[in-house]
């Protein structure tokens, strides 16, 4: 009987420590930000997602894209994430990063997929490494609703009102993949474009020469391959090769896989933040870093 | 084939004059456990072998994504995660009660109360995986790490959980002597720290979730504290069992064992941030994680030593003994696996280790070299006592054992060389991205080698303990020894 006592409280208290410790004191650290935004309350960042960006989330999470991309880049005294460029696109190639992530970079995140491994490269700028504003195509107003597209079932829900922030919809949510931007010499879409990301996503080993290692599954199941009814669907998918429909038929994406494809457009972290440094000599668009960050040591935590 | 009175291969007896006695009271409370702790196993071994089957998949799948892509529910990232939850709540925790509820009961000198409270609570353990699984494949993963199952199958498994665990912590209530072991030790403490993991976890989560990167955070604490306060502790206290009990010999130190187990309570469940290190964190946070995982080494060096002490001398009976050597086996991985866990996490070396499967190495030394291999050695114990049978054949038992040893040990070599050639390449921007992932293909390959080593080591499992289950064991006193007792002498190699 003697120290049976003495066993409860030691169980009950190490276990505390650790609840406490680790989640509990970080929690009231890190827990409650709020967005950034200047003195005039503009230029509010972060912003929740849209409503179908939101669902292009859980999406990204049920089908297991979080085992192989990660979403978070490392300060560049840790490892090279921000000296990274992207395989793909006009060169320069885009970088991976001109900062490290932070907390407040992931508030509206939920379920948030910082990721643990990387088969495949970062994706936290992801939608910044696509055309920029003037090559992107228009959105298509028709697009969203293609004839016979489960897009009809499912329209996306209105984004709910929960956040202080007006919701972004990304430039090119739900662009028409077969609209204007000219394509490459090699047939491919612009890199990172909408039109790029459904046909990566249709085949990924299709895209370039020296993507033929790329290990990442196809995610064919969210594309249907439908008769083509009168006019070609304004999505339908541009595929070549082995991967084309036949003729008379075309390939479009499915809602979730339009919803997966906004999300990853609106993936972008590359508004500063007062509590980051952003990278030297890579002075971000239209805001040089706030002079207090300089002061600020990169490896210190994020202040409240 | 008689055991030789050096070798007391037979289970020590306590006290000669009341030796027929404790022999009876034993096979009573035996009886009382045979039930719930045979459908515990049983249920454990069908998803042990679904698990296997799934890992193969996976790892296939990896160097050779085209195979079977086109279906969702076949897709690798949604049996990656059903993979692992299969394991971790269908085969691991599983074994370990029922492996835990046998001890409790033996440890406590008492009879298991209401088993079939415990059988109802099993069924409902089997739905709330099952239900969990059905998820993942349909696309409601919740994309957390260990965490995946849809919270509706959260809620059954918690109900199981409270029919299961209460009639176990009752019998400590029950128990007979004063005498506490250090076993009960730990498999109370998992008990009590299972529900309030997993209840934090999902409250934190899904209830009142946390903002922002908290979220992965709880994420990773939970899984960190899963492997080491449920799944690993139930692991120590079985080896703590096993061990003095078939070398017939009493634990080397008890003030080592106290040492040990208070250590591992409090470092290790501090574990588990240097998953995210350097990522959108507090420094601290992630900086006293890998302090931690550096205190760990206390723990280990005492639990090491103290069976290393207990063992003294008696190393030759691994040669006879199955569940002496998975046992041992799993021992002595604990201690690896907790070195690797502290080489890895170290910032200058997470630099190349961290985003590659050096971290899937890790998890795998500890749930597998670790945790399955102590199970695998306490079923080979238990088994024979519930079902009154002897195992029919010592080779496949010794064919078991290499399978599963080399396997596990190729799988941790693969992975953890493939680790760092893929962070090197990772770690040098002046590579294309997909070099570090071409770079890391031949060994994703050798590692499939490594899981169809493991698949055959469940199956011929699997194979022997279906026999045992149908009352096809040996009819024997004498336990099934992996080499003739006869040919004990200079070739003794373990």
């Amino acid at each position: 009987m003697k120290g049976l006592v003495s066993l409860f409280i030691g169980v009950f208290g190490t276990f505390a420590f650790s609840w406490v410790g680790l989640t509990v004191i970080p929690n009231l650290q890190i827990g409650a930000l709020n967005p950034q935004m200047d003195e005039e309350g503009t230029d509010i960042y972060p912003a929740p997602k849209s409503g179908m960006a939101d669902r292009g989330r859980r999406i990204y999470a049920a089908n297991g894209c979080i085992y192989c991309h990660s979403q978070q880049i490392r300060p560049d005294y840790a490892a090279a994430d921000i000296d990274r460029v992207r395989d793909a696109g006009p060169s320069p190639r885009p970088k991976w990063a001109e900062r490290r992530s932070a907390p407040r970079d992931y508030i509206f995140e939920r379920p948030v997929v910082l990721g643990q491994e990387r088969m495949g490269p970062d994706l936290a700028n992801v939608g910044k490494a696509g055309p920029t504003e003037e090559e992107k195509p228009a959105v298509a107003p028709a697009a969203n609703a293609p004839a016979g597209s489960p897009a009809n079932v499912a329209l996306p829900k209105p984004a709910s009102g929960n956040a202080p922030p007006a919701p972004v919809q990304p430039a090119a949510a739900n662009p028409s993949p077969a609209a204007s931007a000219s394509p490459n010499p090699n047939g491919l879409p612009p890199a990172y474009s909408a039109a790029w990301h459904h046909r990566h996503l249709y085949s990924p080993r299709s895209m370039s020469p020296d993507n033929r290692d790329s290990t990442m599954p196809a995610y064919k199941f969210l594309y249907e391959k439908q008769p083509i009814s009168g006019e070609r669907s304004a999505d339908a998918l541009q595929l070549t090769g082995p991967e084309a429909p036949p003729p008379g038929w075309e390939v479009v994406p499915t809602y979730d896989a339009k919803c997966l494809v906004a999300y990853l457009m609106s993936l972008d972290q590359s508004h500063p933040l007062k509590e980051v440094k952003t990278a030297a000599g890579a002075a971000p668009p239209a805001a040089s870093p706030p002079a207090a960050s300089a002061a600020s040591p990169p490896a210190a935590p994020p202040k409240k | 084939m008689t055991p030789t009175a050096d070798i007391p291969l037979k289970e020590p007896v306590i006290s000669a004059a009341a030796g027929d006695a404790e022999q009876l009271e034993r096979a009573r409370i035996d009886a009382s456990t045979r039930v719930p702790v045979l459908m515990f196993y049983a249920s454990a071994m069908v998803w042990l072998l679904i698990g296997t089957l799934l890992a193969g998949f996976v790892s296939f799948k990896l160097h050779s994504p085209d195979w079977l892509s086109d279906v969702s529910f076949l897709t690798w990232g949604r049996l990656r995660p059903v993979h692992m939850n299969v394991m971790i709540y269908g085969w691991a925790s599983m074994a370990a009660m029922g492996t835990a509820i046998w001890l409790m009961a033996r440890l406590c000198r008492t009879t298991l109360r209401h088993p079939l409270l415990i059988v109802a609570g099993i069924w409902f353990w089997n739905i709330g995986v099952l239900a969990g699984v059905t998820g993942i494949l349909m696309g409601y993963s919740t994309g957390y790490d260990w965490l995946e199952f849809p919270p509706y199958a959260a809620v059954i498994l918690f109900v199981a959980y409270a029919l299961i665990i209460s009639w176990a912590v009752l019998m400590f209530r029950f128990r007979r002597g004063d005498q506490i072991y250090i076993t009960q030790w730990y498999l109370l403490a998992a008990f009590l720290w299972f529900p309030w993991l997993y209840a934090a976890a999902q409250a934190m989560l899904f209830v009142v979730p946390v903002q922002g990167v908290m979220q992965a955070a709880v994420g990773w604490w939970y899984a960190n504290n899963l492997l080491f306060l449920w799944l690993g502790a139930i692991a120590l206290g079985t080896a703590y069992y096993m061990i003095p009990k078939v070398i017939g010999r009493p634990v080397y130190s008890y003030h080592l064992a106290t040492i040990g187990f208070w250590t591992y309570a409090l470092f290790s469940s501090w574990t588990g941030m240097q998953r995210l290190v350097d990522g959108p964190f507090p420094a601290w946070m992630i900086t006293a994680s890998i302090a931690a995982t550096i205190l760990t080494i206390i723990p280990v060096a005492t639990v090491g030593l103290n069976h290393h002490m207990t063992m003294q001398g008696y190393f030759p009976v691994m040669r006879y003994s199955p569940t002496l050597r998975f046992t041992v086996f799993g021992a002595m991985s604990y201690t690896v696996f907790s070195i690797v866990g502290i080489l890895i996490s170290l910032r200058s070396t997470a630099r190349y280790l961290h985003f590659t499967e050096a971290s899937t190495a890790y998890t795998h030394l500890g749930l597998y070299a670790f945790f399955t291999m102590i199970m695998f050695g306490s079923m080979y114990y238990i088994v024979p006592r519930l079902v009154g049978r002897e195992w029919r054949y010592a080779t496949l038992i010794k064919l078991h054992f290499w399978a599963s040893a080399y396997g596990i040990g190729l799988m941790t070599l693969m992975l953890l060389v493939g680790g760092f050639v893929q962070g090197a390449s990772q770690n040098d921007p002046s590579l294309p991205f997909i070099e570090s992932a071409g770079s890391v293909l031949p060994y994703l390959r050798g590692r499939t080698l490594a899981a169809l080593l493991l698949t055959a080591s469940h199956f011929i499992f699997a194979f022997h303990f279906g026999l045992m289950l149908f009352g096809l064991g040996r009819t024997s006193t004498v336990p099934t020894f992996l080499n003739p007792i006869e040919a004990e002498g200079s070739e003794a190699h373990l």
